[in-house]
């Protein structure tokens, strides 16, 4: 066999393996869309797949449900949380590394233990702090904690990009009377680019998907995320599986298809150096 | 954490300027230090304090020093929990890093037009809701009509009741779901680390005789210690909070069998609304994170991004 054919042939192994594990990696999300698209009859058959399949089950719990309502508290809570994080953490990046401010590298080092606190031992103490502030069943009372818990992981990256960049930009700046807040709108922000796109599309998976402190803080049906009510649904569609399956693949579909739809740059940031320490 | 103040030059010289208008350049790092103080430290502290207090039946707390820790430490679902904490990090945190690394290793160095779909298919668990994940996993375990079940018969693996209702079971049964999930963002720091090795130092093993399995083995998977630290870093204090799906497929049990600190903490503080058990419990979980990744930090060099090479 010549070089070329094996590297081909081996090229073509690797395709197939990869293929062959995906399809068994894929096999829960198939089988929930599966499930969803079942008539009542075949809603319990024990298969991946059966025929014929229908779209009933997703025009009932559409019809049915206030997915809307519930969906628009998950966005509001994650485009406030993510705005607060991107600009928190990319002000404080700023005064540590360009700035380098006396006392910001205490402060640095002091809000880096955050990323080492589990969330599980930080529940009961703020559930506690969010009934004191009244704030039990409000959006800020998801909003502050999710980006006190974010800003730090998004500090990191952003610092380390900006001592990155080149130094002679952060000089020119100040030579052409740039003031600090002028020099960080228009030149540290636009050169970590990448990073806080990155920082972005991280923050707004971890904040869409947090669970623990949704379902504390959360208790009233019209204040609720979209992670904690499948839990409801459950118990509303307990005989009928094929209704819960659509709703709960309704459900997860939104972030789904915004990861697909960002995944390239999100990537990019990681390759780019979002990854040094 | 490098010592950044040696390094001066021209950002040094942003800093000269009258100390008036110093003062104002602190509001840069106020928002970030508020949220902290409020969100953080503050209810750290208020746990900690909480936790040497206990509520009498009328309401009242009176201070009990370390009564709260001996009646944790004593009660053996705790212990029940230590061990699947050690099982869940011992199994999760190597599997996730072997299987991701493999996919990484392929994807990223023999796949090139498909090489973004698969980046993203594999990653596709973790941006899935973690409740609608731990109901469709309680779907593919359930007798009779999952389809685990039905399919494992094929190969002579004959189960009676679902996995996750078998007090032995249980946890492990969780632990594969956990694995599923999350095993993508492994992947992905992994594919992060091999696309930024230095070509040089690839090329140079490869003249010297280093390729396929060898150049794998001996030249990548050190070269990615960085990435493979920070996975072990965030696998630990990711094992401590694991909750949602423990608390949504078996709820702890059967009969505590699968308790996870998160779970212990929820029922202690939120279903029995014993506060101050609760708030033992949240020390000794923060205590074990701290502890583990200063050990880590120093041992290792271990550092607390998704995955890293050495900066210059």
């Amino acid at each position: 066999m010549t070089p070329l054919a094996r590297s081909r042939l081996r090229s073509t192994v690797i395709h197939m393996v990869l293929f062959i594990v995906l399809g068994f990696w894929m096999i829960p999300q198939v089988y929930m869309l599966s499930i969803g698209l079942r008539t009542p009859a075949q809603a319990f058959d024990a298969a991946l797949f059966t025929w014929p399949v229908t779209f009933d089950n997703f025009v009932t719990v559409i019809r049915d449900n206030p997915l809307g309502g519930i969906f628009l508290n998950s966005l509001i809570v994650t485009v406030a949380t993510v705005a607060i994080v991107v600009a928190v953490s990319s002000l404080f990046a700023f005064a540590c590394a360009i700035l380098r401010l006396k006392g910001s590298l205490f402060l640095y080092t002091t809000l880096l233990t955050t990323l080492m606190v589990p969330l599980a031992s930080m529940v009961l103490p703020l559930a506690i702090l969010l009934k004191n502030f009244g704030w039990v069943n409000t959006y800020i009372g998801l909003i502050l904690p999710y980006a006190a818990l974010g800003v730090p992981f998004a500090m990191v990256i952003l610092k380390s990009f900006l001592e990155d960049a080149p130094r002679e930009l952060f000089e020119a700046a100040r030579v052409d009377g740039c003031n600090a807040w002028q020099t960080y709108w228009h030149v540290a922000l636009p050169l970590v680019r990448p990073a806080l796109v990155f920082v972005t599309i991280w923050q707004f998976i971890v904040t869409w998907n947090e669970f623990f402190l949704a379902l504390i803080v959360l208790t009233k049906a019209e204040m609720k995320t979209l992670t904690i009510v499948p839990m409801q649904y459950s118990g509303l569609y307990m005989a009928n599986p094929g209704a819960l399956f659509a709703v709960l693949t309704l459900i997860a579909l939104p972030l789904i298809l915004l990861y697909v739809l960002v995944q390239r740059a999100f990537v990019r940031g990681l390759l780019a150096g979002a990854v040094k320490g | 954490m490098r010592a950044e103040a040696v390094r001066a030059g021209p950002a040094a010289a942003i800093e000269r300027r009258p100390a008036s208008r110093t003062s104002t350049l602190y509001l840069f790092a106020v928002p970030a230090t508020l949220l902290f103080v409020v969100f953080i430290a503050y209810p750290i502290l208020w746990v900690a304090g909480q936790s040497l207090y206990v509520r009498s039946g009328s309401g009242a707390s009176s201070f009990a020093g370390f009564a709260n820790y001996v009646t944790v430490l004593g009660d053996p679902t705790f212990w029940i929990v230590v061990r699947n904490m050690l099982l869940w990090g011992v199994i999760t945190i190597p599997v996730q890093m072997l299987i991701g690394g493999v996919l990484a290793y392929f994807i990223e160095r023999h796949t090139h037009a498909l090489r973004g779909f698969f980046r993203t298919m594999f990653f596709l668990p973790v941006v899935t809701s973690v409740s609608v994940i731990s109901l469709v996993w309680v779907q593919i375990y359930a007798p009779y009509y999952g389809i685990a079940q039905e399919y494992l018969k094929h190969v002579g693996f004959v189960m009676m009741t679902s996995p996750i209702g078998d007090p032995k079971m249980a946890i492990y049964a969780l632990i594969i779901v956990n694995i599923w999930q999350w095993t993508g963002f492994s992947m992905l720091m992994y594919i992060a680390g091999i696309a930024n090795l230095p070509s040089e130092v690839l090329d140079a093993a490869r003249v010297d005789g280093a390729r396929g399995w060898r150049l794998a083995v001996h030249v990548i998977v050190p070269m990615l210690a960085p990435a493979t630290k920070s996975l072990l870093l965030l696998g630990v204090i990711g094992t401590l909070q694991t909750f949602p799906i423990v608390h949504l497929m078996t709820g702890g049990g059967p009969n505590r069998a699968s308790e996870v600190f998160g779970t212990f903490i929820f029922k202690q503080s939120f279903v029995l609304g014993d506060t101050g058990s609760g708030a033992a419990l949240s020390v000794i979980v923060l205590v074990v994170a701290l502890a583990l990744s200063l050990l880590q930090i120093v041992t290792l060099g271990a550092r607390l991004t998704p995955a890293g090479k050495e900066r210059p």
